[in-house]
């Protein structure tokens, strides 16, 4: 699928960012190597990884930045937030504080973001688990209201994650006042210029 | 040049918003722990080797005073060291971090990502085989040993 062309539209930095422990690395695990381990232990400052997609025939490469959820990171990590075009924000549908605290985190990407369109996909992860804590519902209803796209999954039965990650590129991709630029590297200035206030509908 | 983990470079104001108040609060006499991590981990991040081997001295730092009940913040410590040296192409020596936690965690993919890159970047760089120096195995010695104490720790 990555040989279908080399020749690569452009580089998309993508985010994932929420608590410690809802799942973020096995999210990214099992979406870049379709692999789930139990423990996989708790990431330390910023992981990164790549993997190249194809969408509408263009291939598409995705950096992407899994960011620690412990608080002892969370002076540093901020600065990863710098020029991406897409965020996923994870919860667990199992603990409702890790929902509750989503908001931080989409405080925390407004505050740092530099991007004003930048594209947001809320998770709820882990429901293959039994006890849940956060309805699908109330899922839907916060990324409503903060324009974001949504999506419930599991990381261990693989439910859901292919299209986390696809439909937040497809969106950046339509949107190319987002990526458009990044190859000249104009100055912020420029870019945000160009930048539209983009309405990232809700796909509930 | 294939970017990765080893590649990322530190923002400038991020080395000097952190190098600012390490000496703010070193010079006030009351160095935080936080404070100290947080600049070694800009420092072994920046594009200069001077910056990381410093970045790698308050690691070391850390690692030899902290609390043995803090387990977390001792798999930080051996992550960046890994990765500081490293990125100065002491390769033996990062290899020798990677392991201590692995011993530790054998699960854990980031390090055994990193571990993979780092054998790549040996073998780009032309170092096959691997003769370790004694001065090395010394100065790795104590940490690995925290690896060991980890461990046991872990299994009870």
């Amino acid at each position: 699928m990555s040989n279908f062309s080399n020749d690569v539209l452009t580089t998309l930095k993508i985010l994932i960012i929420g608590e410690s422990s809802v799942g973020k690395s096995s999210l990214l695990m099992r979406f870049i190597h379709d692999r789930f381990e139990d423990d996989l232990g708790l990431t330390i400052g910023v992981d990164f990884k790549t993997k190249t997609v194809v969408i509408d025939g263009n291939s598409v490469k995705l950096a992407i930045w899994d960011t620690a959820g412990q608080e002892r990171f969370r002076t540093l990590t901020p600065s990863y937030y710098r020029d991406a075009q897409g965020a996923i924000l994870v919860y667990d549908v199992s603990s409702r504080v890790s929902f509750v605290k989503l908001e931080l985190w989409l405080n925390e990407l407004e505050m740092y973001s530099n991007r004003k369109g930048i594209i947001m996909m809320i998770v709820g992860n882990k429901i293959d688990k039994d006890k849940r804590e956060v309805s699908r519902e109330e899922g839907i209803q916060f990324a409503k209201k903060y324009k974001s796209l949504f999506i419930e999954t599991s990381a261990k039965t693989k439910d859901g994650v292919e299209y986390a990650f696809d439909e937040l590129v497809q969106k950046i991709i339509e949107t190319p006042a987002l990526w458009e630029n990044t190859r000249y590297r104009q100055t912020q200035q420029l870019t945000d210029d160009n930048i539209t206030d983009n309405q990232s509908s809700c796909l509930c | 040049m294939e970017e990765d983990i080893l590649n990322e470079i530190v923002s400038s104001e991020d080395l000097k918003k952190f190098e600012k108040k390490y000496h703010i609060e070193l010079a006030a006499g009351n160095l935080q722990r936080q404070t100290r991590f947080n600049y070694a981990w800009c420092l072994v991040r920046s594009r200069y080797s001077a910056d990381i081997r410093k970045g790698i001295i308050l690691l070391q730092e850390l690692c030899r005073t902290e609390d043995l009940s803090n387990e977390s913040s001792k798999r930080d410590y051996l992550y960046y060291l890994a990765l500081g040296n490293a990125r100065i192409k002491e390769y033996t020596t990062a290899l020798q971090y990677t392991r201590a936690f692995l011993q530790v965690e054998p699960g854990n993919q980031q390090v055994a990502t990193l571990e993979t890159l780092i054998k790549k970047k040996m073998e780009t760089d032309g170092i096959k085989g691997i003769a370790l120096a004694g001065g090395v195995a010394l100065a790795v010695g104590g940490i690995v040993t925290l690896g060991f104490a980890l461990a046991k720790g872990k299994s009870k």
